[in-house]
């Protein structure tokens, strides 16, 4: 190979903050997935799908303001969540997996960046990507129907509008704490997507056979409980026959649980263990 | 608390030179196994080189003072600081090239370095460039933009070394950097390490192998069952040997013994072997060589060959070891 005749030169630039450096471990997720067609086929694809004939249908038909009952319904799309399921997968499957088989904790652990940083840096890269399709075109979406609307309670569909923003943000970020721990599992990310795939499914099709016994079952269901926090955001309400207490329960199980599980997994790799 | 321990750690180190890291006593266990068994040692600065054999602590010992693995007791210093309180400051300073494979594969060289560079703080608008800078200097050229899934091991060992100084830290750390390279290779990552320690940065190099660290340190640390049984410099600890000589005698046997009879009343032997009538002898000679050959005279044997015995970082080494034994 041999080597070039140059001497080594130091370099006098200046630091970043500590705090500041999970940005970087969020950019080049971000910057990884615009660049991967997988993504942006499904990308396109689910937003074409799930949102360009909707937002053309309902701003062309006639409509008052926009309503709470309109943007539920749309965050509640079965196609919309099986697009998000999809990208999720594709996004977070090789976020650890990829660190584990290459062992490279190593090369984050031993700079000035804590195991938080760097789970933190993850999430933010996952939910600034996810963020594209989750947020974006429910956003467009409402703006859509409040330009074309006919009444003038602009104020209302602001309202909304805000609402959608939350409502959006929160779709983002809900599957990310699951699939972030799938893939700290496993070192192969074949089987991080596909395992996030089936974690997110297969928990409703087996609350689909218990929901006839008892309502509550429904929220073994992340989808389905994703889909029942679109009502309360909206201001909807839970439906009757669904326990408050267990809904936020389960909020919490599918969040908590899993990111101290993946900290946990960090943390450990991040001491030489 | 952690104030008050940082400023004695300060004036330790103060005392004790301006070495840049110092260890006492320190301990790191895995279950039963003590890595590290009451692990003291100065590195001074320049290159300095821990040898040792497998198993030996060398890798528990960079990766406790990275702050990687927590010490059970003892304390290490580093630039004044202590791993267990300032960790991120002290990662600021330093650069580490790990032993085993860590590259991202789906990378490209340039993107990991660049990547790298960052993480440890710099700029996106100054990490490209210097990055381009320290794989030009490792001597990767084209294959920079290869992702690193394709590289051969030789190219993996330039990557590591490359994204281990891209952020031009003070004190650099390479465990075994010359593993799995060939020999023009190995001589080459040696050169690198050479030049990279012309500019004034501490080096701490681990190795199990004696040529590479003859090369390129000027200092030794030997470790061995997770102690550091001897540390100096390679020159001090080579030239314990010269007074050492070997000389090649041939004669009778009853004349041989005489003369071995009057030699270790007055020096130090340290071995006698025979082979076809004709003995070589090791002993210690502080005085007059011209004494050995009238002695020789004296009793009828003939004085074939006199010179001082090589010692060399092998020899050193194997002391070192059986010492520890
Ligand atoms: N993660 C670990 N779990 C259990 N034991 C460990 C671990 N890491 C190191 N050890 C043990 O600690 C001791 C020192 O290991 P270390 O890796 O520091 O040796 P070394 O001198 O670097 O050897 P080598 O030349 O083979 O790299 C060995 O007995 C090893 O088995
Ligand atoms: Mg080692």
């Amino acid at each position: 190979m041999g080597l070039n005749p140059v001497e080594y030169r130091p370099w006098n630039g200046q630091r970043n903050r500590q705090a500041r450096r999970f940005l970087v471990v969020a950019e080049s997720i971000f910057h990884h997935d615009l660049r991967s067609k997988w993504f942006l086929a499904v990308l396109i694809i689910g937003t074409f799908l799930a949102f360009a004939l909707n937002i053309y249908l309902v701003s062309s038909s006639p409509h008052e303001s926009l309503t709470p009952e309109l943007m539920a319904g749309q965050m509640q799309n079965a196609l919309f969540y099986i697009f998000l399921v999809i990208l999720v997968s594709i996004v977070c499957s090789d976020l650890l997996s990829e660190d584990l088989r290459s062992n490279s904790f190593v090369l984050y652990f031993s700079r000035a960046l804590k195991p938080e940083g760097y789970l933190l840096g993850k999430l933010t890269g996952a939910f600034i990507t996810l963020a594209i399709f989750g947020l974006f075109p429910s956003l467009i979406l409402a703006m859509a129907v409040t330009a074309t609307q006919s009444g003038s309670d602009y104020l209302a569909s602001a309202e909304v509008m805000l609402e959608t923003v939350v409502a959006g943000l929160w779709v983002t970020f809900f599957f990310i704490p699951i699939a972030l721990l799938i893939s700290s599992l496993t070192a192969r990310r074949t089987y991080a997507a596909v395992g996030t795939f089936m974690v997110l499914f297969v928990p409703g099709i087996i609350s689909g056979l218990f929901v006839q016994f008892d309502h509550n079952w429904r929220l073994l269901d992340p989808s389905s409980v994703l889909a029942m926090s679109m009502d309360v955001i909206y201001g909807l309400g839970l439906p009757a026959e669904v326990d408050a207490w267990l809904f936020y329960a389960a909020i919490f199980a599918f969040i908590i649980p899993p990111l101290t599980l993946v900290y946990w997994r960090i943390q450990r790799k991040g001491v030489g263990k | 608390m952690t104030g008050a321990m940082t400023a004695s750690t300060r004036t330790a180190s103060e005392e004790l030179g301006d070495n840049p890291i110092c260890a006492s006593d320190v301990v790191v266990r895995f279950g039963a196994t003590a890595a590290l068994d009451h692990f003291s040692v100065d590195v001074p600065r320049g290159v300095v080189g821990l040898l040792g054999p497998n198993g030996a602590g060398k890798s528990t010992f960079i990766k406790a003072v990275l702050g990687l693995l927590d010490a059970e007791s003892g304390r290490i210093s580093v630039e004044g600081l202590d791993p267990s309180s300032d960790k991120m400051a002290i990662r600021d300073l330093v650069g580490y090239m790990p032993e085993h494979d860590c590259l991202i594969e789906a990378m490209t060289g340039v993107e990991l370095v660049s990547y790298m560079g960052q993480i440890s703080g710099m700029a996106k608008q100054d990490s490209i460039p210097r990055s381009h800078e320290v794989l030009d200097f490792v001597g990767l050229n084209e294959q920079r933009y290869r992702p690193i899934s394709t590289y051969s091991t030789g190219m993996k060992q330039r990557i590591k070394l490359a994204q281990a100084i891209v952020h031009d830290p003070k004190i650099i750390f390479l465990d075994e950097p010359t593993s799995g390279m060939d020999p023009q290779g190995r001589e080459e990552m040696l050169d690198l390490i050479g030049r990279i320690a012309a500019t004034d940065k501490s080096i701490l190099l681990s190795s199990h192998i004696l040529n590479d660290v003859e090369m390129v340190c000027k200092n030794v640390i030997i470790v061995s069952n997770g102690k550091a049984v001897t540390q100096g410099g390679i020159e001090s600890l080579l030239s314990q040997g010269t007074e050492r000589k070997r000389v090649v005698l041939r004669g009778q046997p009853d004349a041989f013994a005489r003369f071995m009879g009057m030699l270790s009343s007055e020096h130090e032997v340290l071995s006698v072997s025979e082979e076809f009538k004709q003995y070589t002898v090791v002993f210690v000679n502080t005085k007059e060589s011209t004494s050995v050959f009238e002695l020789a005279h004296q009793f009828g044997v003939q004085l074939r060959s006199y010179l001082p015995d090589r010692f060399d970082l092998e020899d050193v080494f194997i002391d070192a070891l059986k010492g520890a034994c």
